[in-house]
């Protein structure tokens, strides 16, 4: 036993727990042992990580807890069965979708696997749509690195994929006078980063750009490269312009395990079959250390990080230009997220989120308490915001590691492994430069087994859903002339047309879930929560896809809106009186 | 480019107030069009198949379909123009004149002109995120409204074993109408003390099929994946806040929410009118004029009314007035109506023109509590316009008091007032 | 003594109900119209209710047809009518009141039309 492992043995049974065990495998630190609390499980894991080892695998478990199974498709076919792929991407996120599109470009075959029943399910659907402008991570670190390069790349990467985006800065704000001393300390780390603009605000300035911010708030910092935009809309784009360019998709479809062949993956076991790939990319999110482990290379553990979001009428939206943050002494270190105000791209208002240790990977659920506290931490700072202009709230689960950064390298002892792993926040900034670093080293080890050249076809433009209600009147009239389906307004909250949902149905990746649907074109988002149009949305799957409404789901896997007819069987009761 | 069209009246929403409206002007001499953002006229009628409409206006117990089948037939004889699929995109104000901005299938982005403005599209339900019920988001969640539709228009059903919280009308309906065909409904769980939904819904909807209520309970989390499984339910204190350590599971498969209704105002919003915080609508005179000189408002967009016959009531009333203010406009005189939030969950009109020729007044009021032996009394200063013994007063029955003005001078310093005392 | 909540209107007057001694029938009190005592008796000797509900029709835009019962019919009976109302299928168009079922369950009722199918379909 290294001197290094006993010391940190020693500290983690003295401070932490004392059946946690400690060894080193490669050029990691096992921990492991039964404690009595999940958050033992963090804290030893937090306090072993960054001491020297490359990473922290954490097999600690909690007595009398049970981790749900991880959620799967409920069924099996053949579809992919010998299948093989110079590129199998695990994951349809934001990570794994930039990477198949980055990865189009070459004269390859790319196949990404997803198991949901749609893309963009997880995280990339879950969180605020910031594109932070990098001040949070430590300088030197990887989310450093690719936060600011990301950043800068989402002007032409918006433009090329249809996304609409805005560049709206945010401000930082305070209210009490040590933040100045912070300053130059801010400034230097910002420098460090390599953010290029942003500035101290006095306290007229800060209200002069935001006049409805509480007047407890002496003063703000403005980054302006600051953006926001639909980060679900960015992932179905991402997969859209890979599809296009040749790039294949399969929903559903879940891997199961590996089969390898001395250190190299020979093939990856789903639920549609045994598929052999040359190379493998681990985007698999909240899984990511799961899908290391099947190839033997689990040299990280994801503790998943919840946080909840409030979501606000439209109505408020005008009233807010930068995403608004508060300093705080812990969001200073800058691990910790605080959360912030975020005018959506939509113009609705998103508050949050918060951040919180559990141990579930797929749990969503949302809590009095924290939605309670949501409210009262943020309204305070924007005080017109009420409790009844909040229309929903949700979940979102971080993929952290305990060196809480990011996985983005070829792996050690698997040469046809790479990972984009522990990608957490800034991960939606940082995902166009994720990409290209994943193309570049997928690029790497492919051609030490063929030859590989740039596509002379590629087309990086990919046409969104028209949004018609973003549109000139003449412009509108254009498209209701060439679809009068674009006229109809089925979505009356959101103004979404008939034309739009229809699109929506049969675009690239067909869209046949309410939610779905919801993601693509935000029909159903709106304050009524769907109310008035939900039935008239699963009129439309069911003319246009030609799928019973009794089949149509709200999101795949068993979650059917409808359980059956009127009329056909009805069990009669005995009235008693 | 065409000329674009001025109507006198242009009434938003061909439900159940705009219908009445649009037919009330039409009468009185006015050149209307009645707007209906979807394809059919009716409103939330259509699908409202139960019976006991048209008490009052029609002395018949009529189902929804056959009280807005009657309106549509009326509407129709007149030969009154409806837009129907046509959705309001903006309302701006020139010159007296407003001008709206519409999208349609067949005209695709159009405008056209009216005189007044009456503002009947109704209202919307609210969701289970505006109650704050936690939990996961398995499907299976629906409000009574669309469950409803489900139900009767498609014939579809949302789930075969569920639980409704609130106990309001429609979700005391649904409860009736699940059973009905065969669905099993094992509670409605009620926050409050007292029923939101009318009294002769519950024996008529829920006594006579032996469906518990449960007041002062509530659903604090929802359990399940895939569809709803499980909910869990908790007792609640006088504030409505859950208490712990009474929580308590029950299996089912979905949840129908009946949690309130709130009138949809997005337009009058976007034209600054002011909205009254205990309806949720506009503030009125007695002639269902809101705060912008043109604009009518009426039906549930108002205030959230107990029978349609009101609805149609206040509908005539604001498509009355619109088309004389169509013709000739005059100098108004608001003097608010005194009332108060203790004894009062609202009391619609606001105010009192009283520079208008209409001397004739409805005010509606609904109780905060439920009470036993209270008298309302509206006066002016000394002079007791009404008062009306209630021997039970409930907040979820509407009441009425029908005033005569010819005779009081109401002004600044002597308003009229409304009050509620015992006996 | 019997309380009972009057259905009739919305009102919902609650009623008292006893039994009266000799041949007077029944004491009914709390009524703020007449058709309370009817309700009353009614309630406490043969309690009845109208069935609002619908039927499957052969049109794709109108899969549902609202229907009614013409009369009030036992509140007892409810299920076994609702069972010969879901075998019933409309084959062609109907207006407001037209019957679907006579005589339903010999119950001296039918099941008519609660909506117009020419309304409904918009012509």
């Amino acid at each position: 036993m290294s001197k290094q492992l006993k010391k940190i043995e020693a500290e983690l049974r003295k401070n932490i727990s004392n059946s946690i065990e400690c060894r080193e495998w490669r050029n990691s630190i096992v921990l492991e042992g039964k404690v009595e609390s999940w958050d033992t499980v963090t804290a030893a894991g937090k306090k072993a990580a960054n001491r020297g080892y490359k990473g922290v695998v954490n097999k600690l478990t909690v007595k009398g807890l049970e981790i749900p199974q991880i959620n799967s498709p409920s069924f099996t076919d053949t579809t992919l069965q010998g299948k093989k792929v110079d590129v199998l991407v695990i994951g349809g996120g934001i990570i794994g979708c930039s990477i198949a599109r980055e990865l189009s470009k070459w004269d390859i075959s790319v196949l990404l696997v997803e198991k949901e029943e749609d893309l963009a399910m997880h995280a990339s659907s879950r969180n605020d749509g910031m594109i932070h402008p990098g001040i949070e991570p430590k300088p030197g670190s990887k989310k450093a690195y690719f936060n600011i390069k990301g950043n800068e790349m989402y002007t032409k990467i918006a433009q090329e994929l249809d996304v609409p985006m805005r560049r709206s800065g945010s401000l930082v704000v305070y209210d009490s006078y040590w933040v100045k001393f912070i300053y130059p300390y801010l400034k230097i780390r910002g420098n460090k980063n390599g953010i290029k603009d942003f500035r101290l605000l006095s306290r007229a300035e800060a209200k002069a750009r935001e006049q409805w911010i509480s007047d407890s708030v002496s003063g703000g910092i403005l980054f302006n490269t600051t953006a926001v935009l639909s980060p679900y809309k960015l992932t179905i784009a991402y997969a859209e312009n890979a599809m296009m360019n040749g790039a294949e998709i399969s929903l559903n479809t879940i891997v199961l395990g590996m089969k390898k062949h001395k250190n190299d993956i020979t093939s990856v076991l789903t639920n549609r079959g045994e598929i052999f790939p040359r190379i493998v990319i681990n985007a698999a999110g909240v899984y990511s250390d799961k899908i290391a482990e099947m190839a033997e290379d689990n040299f990280f553990t994801i503790h998943p990080r919840k946080g909840q979001v409030l979501l606000l009428d439209k109505k408020k939206g005008s009233m807010l230009t930068s995403v608004i943050g508060k300093l705080s002494i812990t969001n200073v270190k800058g691990t910790t997220k605080g959360g912030g105000i975020v005018r959506t791209i939509e113009d609705n208002i998103l508050v949050g989120p918060d951040s919180y240790e559990q141990p579930y990977r797929e749990d969503y659920s949302t809590s009095r308490e924290n939605i309670e506290n949501l409210m009262k931490k943020h309204f305070e700072i924007l005080p017109i915001l009420k409790p009844s202009d909040v229309i929903t709230y949700f979940a979102g689960i971080r993929a952290a590691t305990y060196e809480e950064d990011f996985i983005i390298e070829a792996s050690e002892y698997v040469p046809n492994l790479i990972h984009a792993a522990g990608i957490q926040s800034p991960g939606l900034a940082s995902a166009p430069a994720i990409a290209e670093e994943i193309e570049r080293l997928t690029c790497k080890v492919l051609s030490q087994y063929k030859q590989i050249n740039k596509k002379q076809s590629w087309n990086p433009i990919r046409k969104g859903i028209p949004e018609l209600h973003k549109m000139t009147p003449e412009e509108r009239n254009k498209y209701i002339k060439q679809r009068p389906d674009y006229g109809v307004i089925v979505c009356r909250c959101e103004e979404i047309s008939k034309g739009e949902i229809i699109d929506a149905i049969k675009s690239p990746i067909p869209c046949v879930t309410i939610d779905g649907i919801k993601r693509r074109v935000r029909a159903g988002l709106g304050r009524c929560q769907g109310g008035f149009c939900l039935p008239n949305v699963v009129k439309l799957i069911q003319n246009e896809a030609g799928i019973k409404a009794i089949e149509i789901t709200k999101k795949g896997n068993a979650s059917n809106l409808l359980t059956g007819e009127t009329k056909t069987d009805s069990i009669a009761k005995e009235v008693k009186k | 480019m065409s000329e674009i069209k001025t109507y006198d009246v242009i009434v938003l929403g061909a439900g159940p107030a705009g219908l009445a409206a649009g037919y009330a002007a039409k009468q009185a001499g006015a050149d209307v069009l009645i707007v209906e953002r979807e394809d059919r006229a009716g409103g939330i009628l259509k699908q409202c198949i139960h019976d006991g409409f048209g008490i009052i206006r029609f002395k018949q117990k009529l189902t929804g379909p056959e009280y807005a089948e009657r309106y549509i037939k009326m509407v129709n004889e007149l030969s009154i123009p409806m837009l129907m699929s046509t959705f309001v995109l903006g309302i701006q104000k020139n010159n007296e004149l407003f001008e709206l901005q519409l999208v349609n299938k067949k005209n695709g982005v159009f405008a056209l002109r009216a005189r007044a403005l009456v503002l009947a599209n109704g209202c919307r339900e609210r969701t289970s995120k505006q109650v704050f019920i936690h939990g996961s988001r398995p499907a299976g969640i629906y409000t009574a409204g669309t469950a409803q539709y489900f139900v009767n228009i498609m014939g579809m059903l949302p789930c075969k074993e569920c639980v409704i919280l609130g106990s309001g009308d429609i979700g005391l309906i649904m409860a009736r109408r699940l059973t009905l065909e065969g669905s099993k409904v094992l509670g409605v769980y009620e926050a409050k003390s007292t029923p939101s939904g009318l009294a002769r819904n519950i024996v008529q909807c829920l006594e006579d099929y032996n469906i518990p209520l449960y007041l002062s309970h509530t659903i604090t989390r929802i359990i399940g994946s895939g569809r709803v499984e499980a909910v869990e339910i908790s007792k609640v204190d006088e504030s409505m806040k859950p208490i712990s350590g009474t929580e308590q599971v029950v299996k089912c498969d979905g949840v129908i929410l009946s949690v309130g209704l709130v009138p949809e105002n997005e337009i009058a919003e976007s034209l600054d009118i002011k909205l009254d915080p205990n309806t949720k609508g506009p503030l009125v005179d007695q002639n269902f004029m809101t705060t912008m000189e043109g604009v009518f408002s009426c039906g549930n967009a108002l205030h959230v009314n107990d029978l349609v016959d009101y609805v149609s009531e206040s509908g005539e009333l604001a498509g009355l007035q619109a088309s004389r203010y169509a013709r000739n406009s005059h100098n108004r005189n608001l003097i608010e109506i005194k009332s108060n939030n203790r004894d009062f969950l609202y009391v619609v009109p606001q105010y009192i023109d009283t520079s208008s020729d209409n001397k004739s007044a409805v005010i509606y009021y609904r109780s905060r509590d439920v009470k036993q032996n209270v008298k309302v009394i509206i006066r002016c200063g000394y002079n007791i316009v009404y008062q009306n013994k209630h021997s039970v007063i409930r907040p979820p029955e509407m009441e009425k008091a029908e005033l005569d003005l010819s005779n009081i001078s109401i002004n600044q310093d002597c308003k009229l007032e409304i009050i509620m005392t015992e006996g | 003594m019997r309380k009972i909540t009057c259905i009739i209107c919305p009102r919902g007057c609650t009623l008292e109900i006893e039994e009266a001694q000799g041949n007077e029938g029944y004491i009914v009190t709390g009524q703020m119209c007449k058709r309370g005592r009817e309700f009353a008796i009614n309630e406490l000797t043969n309690p009845t209710r109208t069935i609002t509900t619908t039927v499957k029709t052969i049109y794709p835009e109108i899969p549902r047809l609202p229907v009614k019962t013409s009369g009030e019919v036992p509140l007892g009976k409810i299920f076994e009518v609702m069972k010969v109302i879901d075998k019933a299928v409309v084959t062609h168009m109907v207006k407001s009141g037209e019957v679907i079922v006579k005589n339903v369950l010999d119950l001296d009722v039918d099941i008519v039309a609660a909506s117009d199918m020419y309304i409904m379909m918009g012509v």
